[in-house]
């Protein structure tokens, strides 16, 4: 029968200690690194940039209608950008990246933003696409800025998937706190318009897999002019945003 | 009839040997902080390949966001499987190492008792990654436990290969008690 000298006992229990001690820091670590980044910018110009409602498709074969459209519709770029409600990564994207992206290309008209869900995480997931779609189709028309205010509220609030945070009662209530937004009417397109709504986002999804697109936030940017267009995945840091554009533009 | 004390007395052994000299524990931390940056960097492979395409200087960055994600997506139980798994591949290709240089030189026979092990348990593993990069990172999603047993799995057929090699600078006969 083999035994462990004291020595190897003592080593054991040492590696571990030390594996138990660096497993902790390193969750800790993602449990406090998570969603803290180099870019944050709290005065970003987000709030004051134009919400546009139009329909026809792009060059780059992008079904507009239904679709919010931030920025001026005369940016010679246009950035398709799919999103996941509960992805922590596009949150990740909205908090440190997104700001600056605005202040520094749809603010001054260089790049309108087409929002384009796409929900894969859950249920959940598509509960918070087919309100985002319904709450377009309330402000929309009168009041196209109030989209961006429910957006940012629905990122702010994102928990763990799972949580119950994308359900449907609570996703109202984050509505019914939003300025502008009627969630009255909002929870009564939930009711008659789900099973459309989401015929609709499957498509976007469908669009999204031909791209090659396995996981988001993810985005194409495209030259209308030229007809050219490039692919980004995840929330990569600004630079790599303003590299990107600066390519695209000058094809 | 498997000998169920031999083998935690092997892996005792197994978890000591890289705390026996400085060159092997370095060995050990290293290939444990390259296994960990793998896995995490794999959890979404094309945000890795275009980030680290365009400069490798970006490796911090990709790897502190992915960790976060990871937390967020698969829960503290599921990062620290990934750490955990990390840290015993890097005690298992110490020991498979020591394990070749105790048997003499590093020939077919000996590279074939510790390859199949380590293949096998680090296929399980990075299972998580290969789905993403094959199919769609969001597949983990729809595993059980967000991927967590997939893990799990890589990590217990770790667990299983040290429990089988031990200490490399000692001869046993675990497969002879084995099969009795």
């Amino acid at each position: 029968m083999e035994r462990p000298d004291a020595s190897t006992t003592r080593r054991a229990v040492v590696a571990g200690l030390g594996a138990a001690t660096v497993t902790g820091g390193v969750v800790y670590a993602g449990a406090t690194l998570d969603n803290r980044g180099t870019d944050t910018d709290t005065t970003s110009s987000a709030d004051d940039v134009a919400f546009h409602r139009t329909t026809g498709s792009t060059g780059f074969g992008i079904e507009l209608d239904g679709h919010p459209v931030m920025g001026s519709m005369d940016a010679p770029l246009d950035m398709y950008y799919w999103g996941d409600y509960q992805c922590p990564f596009c949150r990740r994207f909205e908090e440190n990246t997104f700001p600056a992206l605005v202040d520094d290309h749809v603010a001054p008209g260089t790049v309108r933003v087409v929002f384009i869900e796409f929900p894969y995480l859950s249920a959940g997931s598509m509960t918070a696409a087919v309100m985002d779609r319904c709450v377009w189709r309330q402000v929309r028309d009168e009041n196209p800025r109030r989209y961006w205010a429910w957006h940012s509220s629905v990122y702010d609030a994102q928990g763990e998937k799972g949580s119950g945070w994308a359900s449907r009662s609570n996703l109202l209530e984050i509505t019914r706190g939003v300025d502008g937004v009627d969630a009255a009417a909002v929870e009564t397109c939930m009711d008659e318009d789900r099973t459309d709504i989401e015929a609709a986002i499957a498509t976007d999804i469908e669009r999204a897999r031909q791209l090659g697109f396995r996981g988001s936030p993810a985005f194409v940017l495209y030259n209308r002019d030229a007809d050219e267009a490039g692919k980004l995945v995840g929330a990569q840091p600004k630079e790599r945003f303003d590299e990107a554009i600066t390519t695209v533009e000058n094809v | 009839m498997i000998d169920l004390r031999a083998h935690v007395i092997r892996f005792r052994g197994a978890l000591a040997y890289p705390l026996t000299t400085t060159r092997r524990t370095v060995l050990t931390l290293l290939v444990a902080a390259v296994t960990y940056c793998l896995l995490v960097l794999s959890s979404f492979p094309t945000y890795s390949m275009q980030l680290l395409g365009a400069d490798l200087g970006y490796v911090d960055d990709a790897v502190i966001a992915l960790t976060g994600n990871t937390y967020r997506t698969a829960g503290a139980g599921g990062l620290a499987l990934v750490v955990v798994y990390a840290i015993t591949t890097g005690i298992a290709v110490t020991g498979a190492l020591g394990r070749v240089r105790s048997a003499g030189r590093p020939d077919a026979r000996g590279l074939s008792a510790v390859l199949p092990g380590l293949l096998a348990s680090g296929c399980a593993s990075c299972g998580a990654g290969v789905l993403g990069l094959v199919g769609f990172a969001s597949a983990l999603a729809t595993l059980p436990f967000d991927g967590n047993l997939l893990r799990l799995a890589g990590l217990l057929l770790l667990v299983g290969y040290l429990s089988r090699l031990g200490d490399p600078r000692h001869c046993t006969v675990a497969s002879a008690v084995e099969s009795e």
